[in-house]
């Protein structure tokens, strides 16, 4: 299996996903937090899967992590891991080769036990090796995520560590299962911006050190720009616009990811007013016609509120519009 | 150049250490100096353990000052106690970053904006509900949610309502600690334009703090970046956007996104 990357020429696709839905039952009917997402990620690329609250990021990535509550429904035409399909098995893999890095590096750690004990229950779990070459290990491992003095910090607990030292905690340990695919979900909106900046320069040199795949769920523009290759634009649980991080950050062609970028506060002049996107996106109750922007896009037309959007682009960069051209 | 609203010199605030013979914490904030024009806006930016709070804090009368002067409107803001300083509070409003944690899940929007007024003295009727309703509208919100509880409200329309309760006795100052943080982009948006709104409408002077320093620079006449109790950095937004002095404002500028 091949899929497009951002030089344009195909490379071996780690990940490939076609409409991947998550339905949850509720009192209010069947909750759709995913309704259709696809999702192709290239081996050794960090992919970012930018959207809002409630657009279905993050239960995309309980979806492959088979993390999603027992009584939701997933389904997908496609879902392969390395030309396999995992429809059945995506739970299987977590801890072997998928791996999570979690928004609140605090809440993934054990308060109560030291870190060199955390490093050795992920590492005793998938080695039979003796507990000193553990030990040389974990301390090899969390100095590869550039914490000084290692030996030493394997005997702190985590309030003893600042955020951004335990996150490369939460990264080690990551690494320290064997897996080749992280899923990294807004691993850095609980640090600040520096010591952000700074984690996300550590995936990046894992990425090209180990050969890892990352997954970037995140909403913010300025992580995209920093390290992500490609990216899929999510809207109501629908990827909409998928394509190189720079063509999307620079020539958005879906309306939705047009406005995102046009709400930044950098977007216009000091002082002026900004391009808010007006109204809300559908509920997730919702059974959606025609297009899930139409009611919020500047540019809506009438087809857009009775048939679905046809797949525009070609190649790396593709989109779901009516509109022939591209975004207003 | 008009009057300065609020004007702090050599402000320092250090909290006490535990035990009598413990060590003295360094100053949270250490010396800090700031002027803020009536009617303007000054960006505070800083991360985690900068003293951006422990600043706030201090000019909310929340923390004690160890030494230093605030003035607020001619007036010496630290030597004013008791009775009197309940009363002079009312010339400051605050939003907090999460509205969820700062509206009472208990209360309606129309109690949680009469709060306020009740504590001031005034008296409930059809002059006070007409208030809350025009205080809401200035806000952007229409008055059927008036009878809603905040567990009803998107975090934006949340966000509305604090804004609302924080302008509900015509302060001179509004005090905004991260007050988008906690929202998606587009939501963001919709309230940095009501800030502005705000701001060209009824000339409101405000202390906008955050992390965020592109999200202050687009409202702020003046930004003053913190590290570690000092000011690393201070002056009018453009210059400092364009050619920041400090490498660690730079580092903060230069982050994601280049237009």
């Amino acid at each position: 299996m091949r899929c497009a990357t951002v030089k344009g020429a195909s490379a071996v696709t780690l990940l490939e996903i076609q409409g991947l839905s998550v339905t949850i039952p509720s009192a209010l009917g069947p909750v759709q937090a995913v309704r259709s997402i696809d999702l192709c990620i290239a081996r050794g690329e960090i992919h970012g899967l930018i959207g809002e609250s409630g657009c279905g990021k993050t239960m995309t990535g309980m979806a492959l992590l088979g993390l999603t509550p027992a009584y939701a429904q997933v389904a997908a035409r496609v879902i392969e891991f390395d030309g396999v399909d995992i429809s059945n098995s995506a739970a299987d893999l977590r801890g072997r080769r998928i791996a999570l890095i979690s928004q609140d590096p605090a809440a993934a750690l054990n308060p109560v036990l030291t870190i060199g004990r955390q490093m050795d229950d992920v590492l005793r779990t998938h080695s039979s090796n003796s507990k000193a070459h553990r030990a040389a290990t974990a301390v090899a491992l969390l100095a590869a995520t550039g914490l000084a003095d290692a030996p030493q910090l394997m005997k702190r607990y985590p309030h003893q560590l600042s955020g951004g030292m335990q996150q490369r905690v939460v990264i080690a340990q990551a690494l320290a299962t064997g897996a080749d695919f992280l899923i990294a979900d807004e691993p850095t909106t609980a640090l600040d911006v520096t010591v952000g900046a700074q984690v996300l320069a550590l995936l990046r040199k894992l990425v090209v050190d180990r050969g890892l795949t990352v997954l970037m769920i995140t909403h913010d523009m300025d992580v995209v720009a920093a390290v992500c290759d490609r990216a899929t634009v999510l809207y109501a649980g629908l990827s909409v616009e998928t394509g190189p991080a720079s063509a999307i950050l620079t020539h958005p062609r879906h309306p939705y990811a047009a406005a995102l970028l046009a709400a930044l506060p950098d977007a216009a002049p000091r002082g002026q007013r900004l391009a808010a996107i007006g109204g809300q996106i559908p509920p997730s109750t919702e059974t959606i016609s025609g297009c899930a922007f139409s009611p919020r896009c500047p540019a809506v037309m009438a087809l857009c509120h009775t048939m679905s959007p046809p797949a525009r682009g070609a190649g790396n960069h593709r989109w779901l519009c009516h509109l022939a051209q591209c975004a207003p | 150049m008009t009057a300065p609203l609020v004007e702090v010199h050599d402000l320092v605030v250090r909290y006490k250490s535990r035990g009598l013979f413990a060590a003295p914490f360094k100053p949270a904030v250490n010396g800090v100096t700031l002027s803020l024009p009536a009617g303007s806006t000054l960006g505070l930016v800083g991360e985690s353990g900068s003293g951006k709070s422990s600043l706030l804090r201090a000019l909310l009368r929340l923390v004690p000052v160890e030494s230093g002067t605030i003035s607020l409107g001619g007036e010496d803001w630290l030597a004013i106690d008791g009775p009197a300083l309940r009363r002079a509070r009312h010339s400051i409003g605050f939003v907090a970053q999460n509205p969820f944690l700062s509206l009472s899940p208990r209360l309606t929007i129309a109690q949680i904006l009469a709060e306020p007024l009740l504590a001031r003295g005034d008296k409930p009727g059809a002059e006070m509900k007409d208030r809350i309703a025009l205080l809401l509208s200035r806000c952007g919100l229409p008055a059927n949610f008036l009878p809603l509880r905040a567990s009803e409200l998107s975090g934006g329309q949340a966000q509305r309502v604090s804004i609302a309760r924080a302008l509900a006795l015509s302060p001179r100052l509004l005090v905004l600690d991260e007050p988008t943080s906690a929202l998606d982009v587009s939501v963001q948006a919709q309230i940095l334009n009501l800030l502005l709104d705000l701001k060209a409408d009824s000339g409101l002077s405000m202390l906008f703090v955050t992390h965020n320093l592109k999200v202050v620079a687009h409202l702020a006449e003046q930004l003053m970046v913190m590290r570690q109790g000092s000011v690393v950095e201070v002056g009018a937004t453009e210059r400092v956007m364009a050619d920041p002095a400090q490498a660690y404002t730079r580092e903060l500028i230069g982050f994601g996104r280049r237009r």
